[in-house]
């Protein structure tokens, strides 16, 4: 067993290796973390690197892989390349339910019974509360897509990120949520992180390595504390939780995040529920 | 000998203490750490291991300093590089030299050696060998090395030479990416008239 493979094991790791497959994404939403646009650089993680990973990350002993971007799935070959991730490793991709048009939902549609998640953004229950944030008619795709995707046997999660949020609407977003066929275990919250687009409006929460789950997160920039990581402000990356240049043999920034976890102070776990 | 070579055009971002890197923090703590410092911060995991070599080099070791900083702004001289003639004539100073010392090891004319006058006579040795490897290129000769064994051990030739090797890597890492003289460097270089 790798010392890696104990950490994880042990829970002094989390057992996730994130992957931004690229940065652009159709979407701007006001707080996203990447600065992420149609038109921002694609900064892509190839097919065969994002697959060469995982397998590394399977023989170190990580547990599973999470896609995220961007909008992974803009990169053509992403439900091929998810589905060779998921022979290898457990799948979770990150994605903004805004693209499932009926072609896409068909190359999909393999995923049922695969050991996949898409986890997709909904915000609000209010279609205008949700659209200022993440873009014109973002809300009415997403609860399109969802029962789609349902129905078709794919596993979805429901990520509702917010600054603030009163019961009432909590109780009408989760039975929005149950609606379109995704149960509770399925639906997670969380605060928005102040990097990114968020930090010029002020949004969120401030989060230091301390407050985030240690997830190996690489991308096309280095390997990352988490994927609250590789962040960018003003067009210009953020390196305050960036771990290594060294992605691969993947071996080398995995090391050294252990080694960073080994030597954190104990009781300074996250305490802000960021997931 | 003024420093005559260009004024540096800073070529990559200086990492500041806000985007400090997780294993750089610790070079962060306290005080500005410097400029080479902050461009390694780029790949952490060359600076984590490329600075403790520089402190084994530059930071106290069975060399007396003087040594060291003869090596330092002597070698630095001959590759023009401005940043570290400015940070090591200050460090010189500290260290005790001369005005007209730290201006002796900048000129690189063959009879400064002849002029230089220390107590120590192994200096204008030291100062051959210095020309001899970092002023040239292909073989170093058999004279400078017998020079440099009358006066040094086999571990300070070493160790001597090891530090004019790591300051040619800095001066050109240094001089590449245009990196540049603290504030406080400059005004101390100015009063001292070594700018």
């Amino acid at each position: 067993m790798t010392q890696v493979a104990e950490a994880i094991a042990s829970g002094a790791l989390p057992g996730r290796l994130w992957m931004y497959s690229n940065y652009h994404c159709n979407l701007a939403c006001s707080y996203c973390l990447t600065e992420s646009a149609p038109k921002v650089a694609k900064r892509e993680l190839p097919a065969e690197l994002l697959l060469s990973l995982a397998r590394e990350a399977k023989e170190l002993g990580f547990t599973s892989v999470g896609i995220t971007g961007g909008e992974p799935f803009l990169l053509p070959h992403l439900p091929d390349t998810i589905e060779r991730l998921a022979e290898i490793l457990p799948v979770i991709v990150l994605t903004n339910g805004t693209l499932f048009t009926k072609e896409r939902l068909q190359r999909v549609q393999r995923f049922a019974g695969k050991p996949v998640a898409l986890q997709i953004s909904l915000d609000s229950p209010d279609a205008v509360v949700n659209d200022t944030m993440r873009g014109p008619h973002n809300f009415r795709k997403v609860i399109e897509a969802i029962p789609a995707l349902v129905e078709r046997g794919v596993q979805v999660r429901i990520a509702t990120t917010m600054e603030e949020m009163d019961e009432s609407d909590m109780v009408r977003l989760c039975a929005l949520h149950r609606e379109l066929g995704v149960p509770d275990e399925d639906h997670i919250v969380r605060p928005i992180v102040r990097r990114g687009r968020a930090v010029d409006s002020a949004m969120g929460v401030e989060a230091q390595a301390a407050d985030l789950p240690p997830e190996l997160t690489i991308s096309a920039d280095g390997a990352f504390w988490s994927p609250f990581g590789p962040t960018v402000h003003s067009g210009a990356l953020d390196t305050d939780l960036l771990v290594s240049r060294t992605t691969s043999p993947l071996q080398r920034p995995a090391g050294i995040l252990l080694r960073l976890v080994q030597g954190r102070p104990p009781g300074e776990d996250s305490k802000l529920g960021i997931k | 000998m003024s420093i005559t070579v260009a004024e540096p055009q800073v070529v990559v971002d200086l990492i500041d203490s806000s985007q400090a890197p997780l294993l750089a923090r610790p070079y962060y703590q306290g005080s500005d750490p410097g400029p080479i410092v902050a461009a390694l911060a780029h790949v952490p995991e060359v600076l984590e291991v490329a600075m403790p070599f520089i402190s084994a080099l530059y930071g106290p070791s069975a060399l007396p300093v003087r040594l060291k900083e003869i090596v330092v702004v002597r070698t630095s001289a001959h590759l023009e590089c401005r940043y570290c003639i400015e940070s090591h004539s200050v460090v010189a100073l500290d260290a005790g030299f001369s005005c007209s010392e730290i201006l002796g090891l900048r000129d690189l004319d063959d009879t400064v050696r002849e002029r230089w006058s220390s107590d120590e006579a192994g200096e204008p040795a030291l100062m051959e060998w210095i020309d001899a490897v970092a002023g040239a290129t292909g073989s170093v000769s058999k004279d400078s090395a017998g020079r440099m064994r009358e006066y040094f051990s086999d571990a300070e030739i070493v160790e001597l030479t090891l530090l004019i090797g790591a300051t040619m890597m800095l001066n050109r890492f240094c001089t590449a990416l245009g990196l540049p003289s603290s504030n406080g460097t400059l005004e101390r270089l100015r009063a001292e008239d070594l700018l």
